[in-house]
């Protein structure tokens, strides 16, 4: 294999290295290895508690699954900083309101999971907001 | 308190190109309070327009404008920056929330070199083990503090606050801060290592030049975990061409990771009608726990 081949097929495996993490993007503080991005999960049920807390917020969710079991399941968003800045407040989600979230699960744990979607329980995304940038 | 500190930080005494009590600019500030001023009531001041900037007709900042100086004529860095990301949608849906402003630089900081950073052996059996072990040894993944170089990426907000002796960096991630003195004194003698380690800077024209040395020998530049140790010697050299833009060249010498001298540049984009947010870490880490089983 030439270098110049090397080199390119190199720089082809960090692009796409970088292109899977750019799938879920929010890296507050750590790499996202401990969530299988590749995978996806996507429950409804009612939130039972916001953390509202450095360096991931987090919300909590009651879901009853095929079995009638309840789960309360943990989503993680990103810092309530980012959040505030795109227009969310700790009470945009409040317990008890019904939601629709999908994500990607914790490798090693069950009902942990990254958000990537939070919409309301008839459907309407919760989460369109945009950070104010100005380019210089 | 707010608009205290803005004011003293954008307006000086060369360079503000806006004379806010010309006559002339009254519809242009009424237009623009008329603008904000329905958010101004909202929590914290993210929308609070920003004394002493030069705006456009449609009240946004005139970012091209010159960039501000001290009394002394040097180039006033004071403000608050981010990385310079283009404002898109890294997600493919729409109400995705992990939409977040990333400067690639983060993951590697040598991204843009054609070959990227020259490791060294040592350097390369590092990032393996960082790699094969998925980055969780990541110092910044327990919450340490935002060690620059690699503090410049990261996605919090850097508040620059710039006196004729001193520059000082604020950085939101656990409250920390940086101090570059200019005042010519000379770099420590074998100092305690520390996280930022030990800056002067001095004045190349327009250009501040930054030295830095007594960095730890455990630090990571990126998450890919591009290693800097102890016998590392960082130059900075930061100008700023216009109001809104900041460049950043730094220079890593350090034998020990790396086979030679390397650079890059990585640019910051002023943020304004913002303020710096409080984001301390360790107040609700929960994600190494999900390292194990």
């Amino acid at each position: 294999m030439t270098r110049a081949r090397k080199n390119g097929l190199l720089h082809l495996a960090a692009l796409v290295g970088l292109c899977l993490v750019l799938v879920t993007g929010a890296f507050a503080h750590h790499s996202q290895s401990e969530f299988d991005l590749r995978a996806k999960v996507e429950v409804e049920g009612t939130v039972t508690k916001v953390d509202w807390r450095s360096p991931h917020a987090w919300i909590y969710v009651d879901v009853t699954d095929a079995k009638g079991q309840k789960v309360n399941w943990s989503f993680e968003l990103p810092s309530p900083t980012t959040l505030m800045r795109r227009g969310w407040t700790r009470d945009s989600v409040k317990p008890g309101d019904r939601v629709q979230v999908a994500g990607a699960p914790a490798r090693n744990h069950s009902a942990i999971a990254i958000a990537n979607s939070i919409k309301d329980g008839n459907g309407k995304p919760l989460f369109t907001g945009t950070t104010q940038v100005y380019e210089p | 308190m707010n608009r205290m500190r803005g004011s003293l930080m954008m307006t000086t005494k060369r360079s503000s190109p806006v004379n806010c009590t010309s006559h002339a600019l009254w519809p242009v500030m009424m237009l623009f309070v008329l603008v904000t001023g329905s958010v101004v009531a909202r929590a914290q001041w993210l929308n609070y327009p920003t004394p002493g900037i030069p705006r456009l007709a449609s009240g946004a900042p005139d970012l091209k404008a010159p960039a501000p100086r001290t009394p002394d004529g040097k180039p006033d860095f004071s403000g608050m920056w981010f990385a310079n990301v283009p404002s898109r949608d890294f997600c493919r849906e729409k109400d995705c929330i992990q939409e977040e402003r990333m400067a690639r630089e983060q993951i590697n900081l040598g991204i843009k070199l054609k070959d990227g950073l020259p490791y060294t052996d040592w350097s390369k059996e590092q990032m393996k083990t960082r790699r094969a072990n998925g980055g969780r040894e990541d110092p910044h993944t327990y919450c340490m503090p935002p060690n620059f170089p690699r503090a410049w990426t990261l996605p919090q907000h850097i508040r620059v606050v710039q006196t004729p002796g001193m520059m000082v960096l604020l950085h939101e991630f656990n409250g920390a801060y940086r101090e570059v003195y200019l005042d010519g004194r000379p770099l420590p003698v074998n100092p305690n290592p520390t996280w930022n380690g030990y800056s002067t800077g001095r004045w190349d024209g327009d250009t501040l030049v930054i030295e830095t040395n007594g960095i730890r020998d455990d630090m990571w530049l990126d998450i890919q975990g591009s290693p800097i140790t102890e016998a590392a010697r960082v130059t900075e050299r930061i100008k700023r061409p216009t109001l809104g833009l900041m460049q950043i060249e730094i220079a890593v010498n350090d034998p020990k990771a790396y086979t030679k001298p390397w650079s890059v540049t990585i640019e910051m984009a002023l943020q304004v009608d913002t303020q710096m947010l409080e984001e301390i870490c360790m107040d609700n880490e929960r994600d190494t726990r999900l390292y194990t089983k």
